[in-house]
């Protein structure tokens, strides 16, 4: 039985995503890569993994239509980090309305984002 | 051969017109198979460079990656970090190659912050890059100058202030607002100092870069803005009555009951835009007295405020402007009125809905 | 008749001819010059802009989209996605059933959550009637929708219910099947927001033909060239009038016309100046010319902006019917806009408005089709009479061709300067061909459609719209 925990990563910075990939595998985990709104809820109706992690803005499908097909349709309480660069509380309170489960503004500290990613995961 | 000759002959003897047309034909022509090979070769050669900035461009942000996890707990480099170092200064010499490095290390600068951020920093000035931005700012062309301006920016190079400061007046607008950018981005309020100076106009674009730029920053250390507000460029003024919302200046609040008189109707609006955010009550009574006389922009400026700060005893003033011509600040007293719950606000919607739902 | 007469008429005419193709060739030259200079310095002002700013700022204006659909049914619900996933922070989407005889609404209401609410709109300009009303979303993600659907009025007349429904500043008017691309919102903002010296009362983007290419998800995914000549001309078309043409009107601020399928106006000007006209069949044009002349009234110092960067791609008629139909409004259209302000031409109290743009937008655009056709009869008179000076006619010929083919050729070569949108192998050989190929396959027909344009407006005034067979974007 495979214990590895999957996390999907919806993300269209690519440098970006490689870092976070690199980290997060270090620590034991398997990340799984979208490139926009669409690609991240098809992995994760495919993959069922045990944490979900965001951008708001990405093309055609936004983070926060991920958040609410997840919470909404897939009723999945799969934990949820969302991540922006538009720090207006606006978009952080509708984030957390859907059902979000935390928020990081970015620049971030990745070394902050695995804190919490290992916390939500344990 | 013949057949050329004749055409040839018969070319000779036409009028001087016809030899003109088919000159400049002959010149188009020419020009139309140098463009066509021109166009092939451009094509080409943009084809071929995309493809190669995409490989390096994987290269060098895997390379970025490894480098920053393969540190020390230490300060020193590690021996997998300084072999990154040493293959990438070997690319930074040729300029292809040296543009997509800074775009890479740009790419992922913008999003991460605290010790990789700085990492990241550092790796820039390890590399050499610092020269060669440097070197754009002794470039002619404004464009390369800005876009200089904008890395040593983004890499928060402190100790080139002064050879930044040179460009204060500098002709082209864009160098002027990196610039600008740059003291904000490394000082927050201690670089907003230009102002006190500043006579070109900030355009809404620059303030509200400068604004957000300033809010990076988590010093809450806000300078004294009053002297701002009295500045003879109104461009500074609305900059400051931003700044002032933003950052809850209670203490102007004489100074921007004072600018309720400025010359600049623009200047009226937005200090009473900024009043209303700050709920300065005080402001209210001011503005009721001599509400005929404003614009109506200001008009509705003042409503817009009423809206925050109304009181019961407001009722006859709003009664007296309900059928006022402009039908938006009719509309807007009549939200305000319906907020303080009359009985006679039924007969007034009942009668304002008829024509506009039929 | 006299051959006296006709000694005299005939060189008159010729001259006439002669002048009005030199000038029409100058003022090409001049204006290609103008813009070529012009985009080349905006893309070195925009190389290095961040817009990261203004897209979270507090402090950034406020948009609403405005797209009027009609009978839209197939594609609305994502048309509507793709609008609503912007970039821009703070704007919001109005879409405005016009009376669609189709199910339109009954998709949107499905696929957005929609429930109908109560509003009171504030009716600046008079529009016809609501029909089911005013709809929202339930669900928070898609809090920027708005859906109302009306009584059927016309794009016009659904746009100007848009702009009664605004509360926002600005207002951009798009065709609701237009792929607007992620950075739209805050590349056309940029011109009000920075420009000091005047006020940007409305600003215009190039318009990309999407035929052929493969948008997945509202995404645009790969531009490939389209098959038909017909398409073909039309890419070639738009280059020349964008690249070479609307770059350089926009800086001697002599624009008269932002395509209907992407622009952002100042809602308070165009509010002012009256909202769009609903007798007309070219309300784009004519609500830029009517704002610029409330500005002029006004005494205000304005300015028309253009923004080459593609943002908006959007289907073009890939068949001759519906071309035809499309330029004969057109035709109709700048023909109606000049008539009802043929006021402000030549007229020296509305500058360069008047004195430049109206008589270049009467000579060379709305004239010229019609006098090309007449050279044409002209010439084929002559064949009777046998009046044909051959070697002139047959140098002449050359060098217009020629010269055609020249100016097609620095647009596509100013294409790839700049945006190089066409990356595929064959597509640069294929540009070129039709280089060659165009005056023989699109130009006659542009001119029938011009002069059919023209009988109708004269004698067939009960011709509005027409209909344009939705076929959506090739899905990938």
């Amino acid at each position: 039985m495979n214990n590895t925990k999957k996390i999907v990563l919806a993300e269209d910075n690519s440098v970006l995503s490689l870092l976070l990939k690199f980290r997060l595998e270090k620590e034991g985990y398997k990340l799984l890569i979208a490139v926009d709104g669409k690609q991240a809820i098809e992995l994760i109706e495919e993959h069922n993994p045990e944490l979900i992690l965001t951008d708001i803005m990405m093309p055609f499908v936004s983070g926060l239509e991920v958040i609410s097909h997840v919470r909404n349709k897939l009723n999945m309480q799969t934990p949820i980090i969302v991540f922006s660069s538009a720090g207006q509380e606006e978009i952080v309170l509708k984030a957390f309305d859907l059902g979000a489960t935390d928020f990081m503004s970015k620049p971030f500290s990745p070394h902050e984002l695995v804190i919490r990613v290992k916390r939500l995961l344990i | 051969m013949n057949d050329n000759l004749y055409i040839l002959e018969s070319l000779k003897h036409s009028s001087p017109i016809i030899q003109l047309v088919w000159g400049i034909s002959g010149i188009f022509f020419i020009i139309i198979a140098f463009l066509i090979i021109y166009l092939k070769y451009l094509r080409t050669h943009l084809r071929v460079n995309e493809k190669i900035e995409a490989k390096y461009q994987e290269d060098y942000e895997s390379y970025l990656v490894t480098y920053l996890y393969a540190g020390n707990d230490d300060e020193a480099f590690s021996s997998e970090q300084q072999l990154i170092i040493n293959e990438l200064k070997k690319c930074v010499a040729d300029p292809f190659k040296r543009k997509i490095i800074i775009s890479t290390l740009l790419k992922l600068r913008n999003e991460i912050s605290g010790e990789m951020g700085e990492s990241i920093d550092t790796l820039f000035n390890k590399l050499g890059l610092l020269r060669y931005s440097l070197a754009k700012l002794r470039n002619k062309k404004w464009e390369v100058i800005a876009i200089g301006i904008r890395e040593l920016t983004q890499f928060k190079i402190k100790a080139v202030h002064k050879i930044i400061m040179n460009n204060i007046n500098h002709p082209k607008r864009e160098v002027r607002k990196e610039m600008q950018l740059y003291l904000v981005y490394l000082y927050a309020f201690k670089g907003l100092e230009f102002l006190n100076v500043l006579e070109t106009s900030l355009s809404e674009w620059d303030q509200i870069q400068l604004l957000e730029v300033l809010q990076l920053n988590n010093d809450t250390q806000i300078s004294d803005i009053k002297p701002w507000l009295k500045s003879s460029n109104d461009s500074v003024v609305i900059f400051t009555l931003k700044l002032a919302k933003v950052y809850n200046q209670f203490e102007a609040k004489e100074e921007l009951i004072e600018l309720l008189n400025h010359k600049s109707e623009d200047v009226r609006i937005n200090v009473i835009s900024a009043l209303s955010h700050l709920n300065v009550f005080e402001a209210k009574n001011i503005l009721k007295n001599n509400f005929n006389e404003r614009s109506h922009e200001e008009q509705i400026a003042f409503l817009k405020m009423m809206e925050n700060v109304y009181e019961a005893s407001d009722k006859p003033f709003l009664l007296e402007h309900i059928h006022h011509k402009n039908s938006e600040i009719n509309l807007l007293v009549m939200e305000i009125l319906k907020n303080i719950n009359f009985e006679e606000f039924e007969v007034n919607e009942a009668e304002l809905k008829k024509p506009l739902t039929a | 008749m006299n051959t006296n007469t006709v000694q005299i008429i005939m060189p008159i005419i010729h001259y006439f001819f002669l002048v009005f193709t030199a000038i029409a060739i100058a003022s090409y030259v001049i204006l290609a010059i103008i813009s070529a200079l012009e985009t080349i310095e905006y893309v070195k002002k925009n190389s290095f802009v961040n817009y990261k700013e203004i897209l979270s700022s507090t402090f950034s204006p406020s948009i609403s989209i405005i797209a009027p659909a009609y009978n839209e049914s197939l594609n609305i619900v994502e048309n509507v996605r793709s609008l609503l996933s912007s970039h821009y922070v703070n704007y919001d989407v109005i879409i405005v059933n016009d009376g669609s005889k189709d199910d339109s609404l009954s998709k949107l209401i499905e696929a957005y959550d929609l429930i109908q609410i109560d509003h009171l709109i504030n009716e600046h300009i008079k529009t016809k009637p609501l029909r089911e009303g005013i709809y929202k979303s339930t669900n928070p993600a898609f809090d920027k929708l708005t859906v109302i659907d009306k009584e059927n009025g016309g794009k016009a007349d659904a746009l100007n219910m848009g702009l009664n429904m605004s509360k926002n500043r600005y207002v951009a008017c798009i065709d609701v099947d237009c792929l607007l691309l992620e950075d739209a919102l805050q590349k056309m903002i940029k011109p009000f927001l920075e420009t000091t010296d005047a006020k940007v009362i409305a600003a215009g983007g190039v318009i990309r033909i999407a035929n052929s290419c493969i948008v997945k998800d509202g995404k645009l995914l790969d531009v490939n060239f389209p098959k038909t000549w017909l398409e073909q001309g039309q890419i070639l078309e738009y280059l020349r009038a964008f690249l070479l043409g609307r770059m350089a009107w926009s800086r001697l601020n002599g624009l008269l016309v932002i395509s209907g399928a992407f622009g952002l106006f100042d809602k308070k000007i165009a509010i002012k100046a009256g909202g769009y006209d609903t007798n007309t069949v070219g309300e784009d044009m004519e609500i830029i010319v009517r704002m610029r002349r409330y500005m002029e009234d006004e005494k205000q110092k304005y300015k028309v902006a253009y923004i080459p960067d593609p943002l908006c791609w959007t289907e073009a008629p890939d068949n001759y019917k519906t071309f035809i139909s499309q330029r004969n409004r057109w035709t109709r259209g700048t023909i109606e806009t000049l008539k009802k302000h043929r006021k402000i031409g030549f007229n020296p109290k509305y500058k360069s408005l008047g004195l430049i743009s109206y008589p270049y937008w009467f000579f060379f655009e709305r004239m010229a089709p019609i006098i090309e056709v007449a050279g044409i009869i002209y010439f084929g008179i002559l064949i009777v009479l046998n009046e044909v000076r051959w070697d002139y006619a047959f140098a002449f010929i050359i060098l217009a061709y020629l010269f055609s083919v020249l100016f097609s050729i620095v647009a596509i070569v100013s294409e790839e300067l700049t945006y190089h949108q066409y990356k595929k192998k064959s597509i640069g050989f294929k540009l070129v061909m039709i280089a060659f190929l165009e005056p023989f396959v699109n130009h006659p027909t542009i001119l029938y459609s011009a002069i059919k344009g023209n009988i109708d407006y004269y004698f067939n005034k009960k011709k509005k719209w027409g209909v344009m067979i939705k076929k959506g974007m090739t899905k990938a």
